[in-house]
């Protein structure tokens, strides 16, 4: 049928078939800015574009429908103020205020926002913050936490009005708090003191609060401390086709897979006759037609630290939504037919749903396949995919020393990424045979490494190239579907694209690791901890992928922070043993903070039991027995990730002035034991509380990851950065960018970075434990000091070329600064002129520098978590009001990005609290299929985010960075938790805090 | 899959497409639910230029349109605060654009905001051919088992002298309900109590000459309302402290 329409102004006639969505026909027609997040309810958002004035989902619409309609999409709203001869009027105020505020991460969801907020603002040019989140709230976002998305689209309101707005970067000093004026009900919040600000409606929060604890080595810096525009945010703010899935191929065929409905059967009897038989229908794929390759899907290191016990397609299937068969076609429509004409007969086998059972004597195994390759201690006959233990000191003598000991379980919940880009890849054959695989990862190396043998080709006839993310959280750090399109690419010789439904990110991908952990402690009447012990039965679902290494760092994160006092602190007792085993569920893998959030909620909940057992403070207990600077890590001598452990000290531990901060801008110590603060006048039925939780996590594996960096420099003199690291929409690409910008003198937009193509950079082992910054930051700041060395002998030489009088200079006193090679009496050549001197004029040569880093140390990020509630003791209810995270991240390269990374973890650790988890039924079904149900905060329920950056300096890295990304993941439900216990007293064992587990622990009192 | 699409200009054609007994016809309002109808293969007849989409108050009766949308609903400055939260809250702001009342009504379930009120205000559906009235909560009782071309839902009728109270449990602000309790009470003192939050729609627990027998009638029909979300215990005394709330907040 055809339909007419104005998009963007202009009038339209296509062709589309009834059952067309509008997004689909949006994105046929090159608009590619609205993007598909996957659901099937349209409870994402992504795909929204303004429809006669108001946001609406494409997923959810028939393009039908629209006939006759005017619909306004990202690519009208604004563009690039330069292309070349051709200016144009630039962004639209909303997206350049998206760009300055840090409002963009991965991007993904950016133009549905824009779009949201220039619905309001096209209606109501003075919207209250209140407005803004309801405009924004039918649209997710899972990186942001929406606190910068909301302030930058008040800035854009201010703009429009014709308001003056400060610049970003013109915050003046932030005010800490030292003390309140008196104990009063409602103790003022401290907001950031701004410049002049014409309106409180311009003002912004979108900088952090920064406390700088001063270091010799710490030097004034041009580039790194500042909060530059993210060197990707043009483009996704204005819905460029940057995604894997923003293309599209010639002969391009879809594909699709058979999921298994049952949690454990053999595949007795498959006939795919009648889906072959399917016109359109160029591939069908089972385990008998492809070469049966044990491999791991983990997208880690070589040797995997994990069992061999994936199959791209087996005969057995071990949870539901395991992978029966493959289909390629020339529609999605011909691919889901052919799905449904494949008989399959399963053989039904037992069921494991809990852990606990599949330790068992006796119970069904799950891998009995004879082709499994253990790693460790693995041992498919017991379940038993990986087995930690680890004594360090003398824990029974800890606990004979103890006045007493505290003994509990706890339990964490499986919970789903929630990336709104789903997995996706497009595989084809290039025109040298070569297998191409753009794909939506953050280990493309892993991917091409672990991929060879599966697909029978040598590492060098794969090229993996990775585009923009749409966010990973650990979800992409997997090998998950890659091969899915690739044995079918093989099988027709055909361009393939892959993409998951929301359902199948639900029920065939992957998810935390859920756990059962038993805490004991034995402590001193004085608080002083004499032995620590965690016991964690770890749940890695159907396969093993990740399962040694997350739980491993359960146990080395969480339990390394509390090492005790006094003589303990110089010889701590502390046991970790872990099993981690098989389920008929699906997978565990990565996911932000891997195995640390599962620590911390045991450990942080029983250490505030203890505390207000014995009656202690419960921060000055924490304090009491935390680790210090120039301490041994505990655990660096017993385990590293399946490797070989080696010593290592902790340098910097900002924990103790996180602490003094967070208390200050939250007024712990006008709130925390203060009963008329915990009353809410005139509603009896509601307690305040408030909560905190100290937490640790790591900086890169030591010994292990490693990035590489080159650098190259351009005729105007700006320079080509390619890195291997994976940006998956942290930021990563603009602070690596920022210290190339740094060590060379020039601003950051004469850094243009490329990233994560298998043929043009250097590897890097991908964007996982919290490395980027620091493993990939280093090497970028190698190669720049390498090419800065040239720039700087080159410079010399045309200096004292010139014949004008001046002493001789030598290279090492020329400063880079501005674009400029400066020597110390003022001359200078600029950039431009050493680039073009050393490409076209004299000695030619091209300026370049490579560089690669590997750290012997993973240098601890420290945090104080501070949490706020209101708990409805007739119900359950629990509402969050606040979070304050102080953080000792090393110095802080780029503090929008930094503080947005706190703000967006904090918001989905503050899910893994209230409201995220996968349930499964009695036969393994998931409850789970939709973000109807898997509920992830939105932009008009969130509590008042702050975060406030502790600076220390650490010393193993030549800015002093330590991670940020992972962190905000771990103290949060803890908090919310500890805060509900001082709310009303619900002791809580197991996150997340439903209502009905709250309102039976009331009862329970 | 949707193989047919007809946007008529008429009441009266609209009626006729649907009451063809090949292929399957149904209504078409937002898009919603339907759009993305996978099977069995059907035709859709788009509402969109019927005029459905008005709200019109007429004494102490509000007439609204089979495809106003909940936006609409939300926004009408002559509702009952808590009818238009009930709307508001029934989905996103984004789907709220498009998603009609009607639509709503023929494919929301027990957790939903909006039937939990509609019900308790005893809403009354107008069809068409034949401006036949059908109360909702008859209309609910026989949803699943009624032949798909009865007809098409007109309008929606609600009285808008009964005031109205509803209270719910969700794990966040804007998470579906595990528990709703909606109460209308009328100016001659009937009261109808209105329990959700599980099952396929909400359920009329009482409806009386007044609230007396509601606490009784709420904990004997929430006995065996566990599911996967909340047990039938929780349920049972949650419910009964909303029900307090709504009829303290009378």
């Amino acid at each position: 049928m055809q339909i007419r329409l104005w998009i963007n102004g202009i009038e339209h006639e296509w062709q589309v078939p009834p059952h067309e969505t509008l997004l689909n026909a949006l994105r046929r027609h090159g608009y590619y800015g609205v993007k598909d997040g996957g659901c099937q309810h349209g409870e994402c958002g992504a795909c929204a574009v303004v429809l006669d004035g108001v946001p609406v989902n494409t997923c959810v619409m028939l393009a039908a429908q629209a006939d006759g309609h005017r619909i306004e999409t990202i690519e009208g709203m604004g563009k690039h103020p330069d292309l070349g001869w051709r200016k144009t009027e630039g962004l639209h105020p909303i997206q350049q205020a998206l760009v300055e505020s840090g409002a963009i991460q991965c991007g993904y969801c950016t133009p549905a926002i824009a779009l949201a907020a220039k619905s309001l603002l096209d209606r109501n040019l003075n919207p209250t913050e209140e407005e803004v989140r309801e405009a924004i709230s039918g649209v997710l976002c899972r990186c942001t936490g929406y606190l910068k998305p909301v302030q930058a689209i008040l800035r854009a309101a201010a703009i429009l009005r014709g308001e003056q707005v400060p610049p970003i970067d013109e915050v003046e000093t932030l005010a800490f708090p030292t003390e309140w004026p008196g104990l009063t009900n409602d103790v003022p919040t401290v907001e950031p003191k701004l410049g002049s600000s014409p309106s409180p409606m311009v003002r912004t929060q979108v900088m952090p609060r920064i406390w700088t604890v001063m270091h010799p080595e710490r030097q004034a810096m041009q580039r790194v401390g500042r909060p530059e525009i993210k060197v990707d945010a043009i483009k996704l703010v204005q819905g460029k086709p940057a995604f894997a899935g923003d293309i599209e191929m010639r002969g391009m065929l879809i594909a699709k897979v058979l999921h298994s409905p049952v949690a454990h059967a053999r595949i007795k009897h498959i006939d795919v006759s009648k889906a072959r038989a399917l016109p359109g229908v160029a591939a069908v794929l089972t385990y008998k037609d492809i070469p049966r390759v044990p491999y791991s899907t983990a997208g880690q290191s070589d040797p995997i630290p994990g069992p061999l016990d994936t199959f791209s397609l087996d005969e057995k299937v071990r949870f539901v939504g395991d992978r029966v068969a493959f289909v390629a076609a020339e529609t999605e429509e011909i691919a889901e037919k052919a799905l449904k004409l494949i008989d399959v007969e399963y053989e039904p086998l037992p069921v494991i749903l809990d852990p606990a059972d599949a330790l068992k004597e006796g119970a069904p195994i799950i891998h009995d396949e004879p082709d499994y390759v253990n790693f460790g201690e693995s041992d498919p006959k017991r379940n038993l995919a990986a087995r930690i233990r680890i004594d360090i000191g003398d824990v029974e003598k800890g606990f004979q020393e103890a006045d007493r000991i505290y003994e509990a379980e706890y339990e964490v919940p499986k919970v789903q990424q929630s990336h709104i880009e789903p997995h996706v890849v497009i595989t084809y054959w290039d025109e040298n045979d070569r297998l191409v695989i753009r794909t939506s990862t953050q280990v493309p190396f892993h991917v091409r490494r672990i991929l060879a043998p599966v697909l029978g080709l040598p590492v060098k006839r794969i090229r993996v190239i990775k585009p923009r993310i749409g966010g990973g959280f650990g979800g992409k750090q997997e090998v998950l579907i890659e091969d899915v399109a690739a044995h079918l690419t093989i099988a027709t010789g055909r361009p393939v694209m892959y993409v998951y439904t929301r359902e199948e990110e639900f029920t065939a991908a992957r998810s935390r690791h859920p756990m059962r952990i038993r805490m004991k402690t034995g402590v001193k009447l004085d608080g002083t901890i004499t032995a620590n012990a965690m016991y964690v039965l770890s749940d890695t679902g159907a396969y093993g992928s990740h399962g040694l290494t997350v739980t491993g760092n359960t146990g080395h994160k969480a339990m390394a922070l509390y090492v005790g006092d006094g003589e303990y602190r110089k010889a701590p007792n502390i046991r970790f043993y872990a099993d981690v085993v098989y389920t008929n569920k699906m997978p565990s893998g990565a996911f932000r903070g891997y195995g640390v959030p599962q620590g911390f909620w045991p450990v942080e909940r029983h250490m505030e039991r203890i505390a207000r057992d014995l009656g202690l403070d419960p921060i000055a207990f924490r304090l009491k027995n935390a680790i210090r600077a120039g301490e041994l890590h505990p655990f660096s001598t017993a385990w590293s990730e399946g490797r070989e452990p080696r010593p290592e000290i902790i340098h910097t531990v900002g924990l103790e002035e996180c602490v003094a901060q967070g208390k200050a801008i939250i007024g712990w110590d006008q709130k925390y034991g203060n009963p008329e603060w915990h009353q809410v006048p005139g509603k009896p039925h509601l307690r305040r509380g408030i909560g905190v939780a100290m937490v640790m996590q790591g900086t890169a594996i030591p010994y292990l990851d490693m990035g590489g960096a080159s650098i190259k420099m351009n005729d105007d003199g700006s320079f080509n950065l390619m890195v291997g690291a994976t940006d998956l929409g942290t930021g990563s690409d603009t602070v690596l960018a920022q210290m190339a910008a740094e060590v060379l003198g020039v601003p950051v937009e004469d850094i243009i970075v490329y990233s994560s193509d298998t043929d043009f950079t250097p590897f890097d082992k991908g964007a996982y434990a919290s490395s980027t910054t620091y493993i990939s930051g280093a090497a970028v700041v190698k190669a720049a000091q390498q090419a800065a060395e040239r720039i700087r002998m080159r410079a010399a030489k045309m200096l004292n070329q010139r014949g004008d009088g001046h002493a001789e200079v030598k290279p090492e006193e020329i400063r880079l600064v501005d674009r400029k090679a400066m020597a110390p009496d003022g001359r200078y050549v600029t950039m431009e002129e050493i680039a073009l001197n050393s490409l076209h004029h004299t000695d030619q040569e091209q300026i370049m520098g490579i560089g690669s880093h590997v750290s012997p140390v993973a240098p601890p990020p420290f945090a104080a978590q501070f949490a706020e509630v209101t708990v409805d003791i007739e119900t359950g209810v629990v509402t969050v009001d606040r979070l304050v995270m102080a953080v000792d991240s090393g110095v802080i390269v780029n503090p929008i990005t930094a503080s947005g990374q706190i703000e967006g973890g904090m918001t989905q650790a503050l899910g893994y609290a209230v409201c995220e988890e996968l349930k499964y039924d009695e036969q393994g079904r998931p409850r789970e299929k939709d973000w109807v149900n898997y509920h992830i905060f939105r932009a008009n329920e969130m509590p008042k985010l702050e975060t406030i950056f502790i600076e220390t300096f650490e010393p193993s890295h030549p800015f002093g960075v330590k991670a940020v990304a992972e962190i905000p993941m771990d103290g949060v439900a803890p908090a919310v938790a500890n805060a509900v216990l001082d709310a009303c007293g619900a002791d809580i064992l197991d996150n997340p805090l439903t209502p009905e587990k709250v309102w039976r622990a009331l009862r329970q009192k | 899959m949707i193989i047919e699409y007809y946007r008529p200009k008429s009441l009266e054609e609209a009626v006729a497409l649907l009451q063809r007994s090949q292929p399957l016809t149904i209504p078409l309002g937002g898009g919603v639910t339907v759009s993305r109808m996978k099977e069995p293969d059907c035709a859709v007849v788009d509402l969109q230029d019927l005029g459905l989409n008005q709200i019109v108050s007429q004494g102490n009766i509000v007439r609204v349109g089979a495809t106003v949308t909940l936006q609409q609903l939300a926004d009408y400055e002559g509702l009952q605060p808590e009818l238009s939260l009930a709307a508001r809250k029934e989905t996103t702001y984004n789907l709220r654009q498009r998603a009609t009342v009607a639509g709503s009504i023929v494919s929301g379930d027990g957790r939903s905001h909006l039937l939990t009120v509609l019900l308790a205000l005893d809403a009354v559906l107008i069809w068409a051919p034949g401006e036949k009235q059908e109360s909702l909560g008859d209309f609910l009782a026989l949803r699943d088992v009624r032949s798909a071309n009865k007809g098409l839902i007109t309008e929606i009728r609600l009285t808008n002298n009964a005031q109205l109270k509803y209270e719910y449990v969700a794990r966040t602000p804007e998470d579906r309900p595990i528990l709703l309790v909606a109460v209308a009470k009328w100016p001659s003192g009937r009261t109808r109590v209105v329990v959700g939050g599980f099952g396929k729609a909400p359920a009329l627990v009482i409806d009386g000459p007044d609230a007396s027998g509601a606490q009784m009638a709420l904990g004997a029909m929430l006995q065996n309302a566990g599911d996967e979300w909340a047990s039938a215990v929780y349920r049972q005394d949650v419910a009964q402290v909303l029900l307090k709330r709504c009829l303290i907040a009378f």
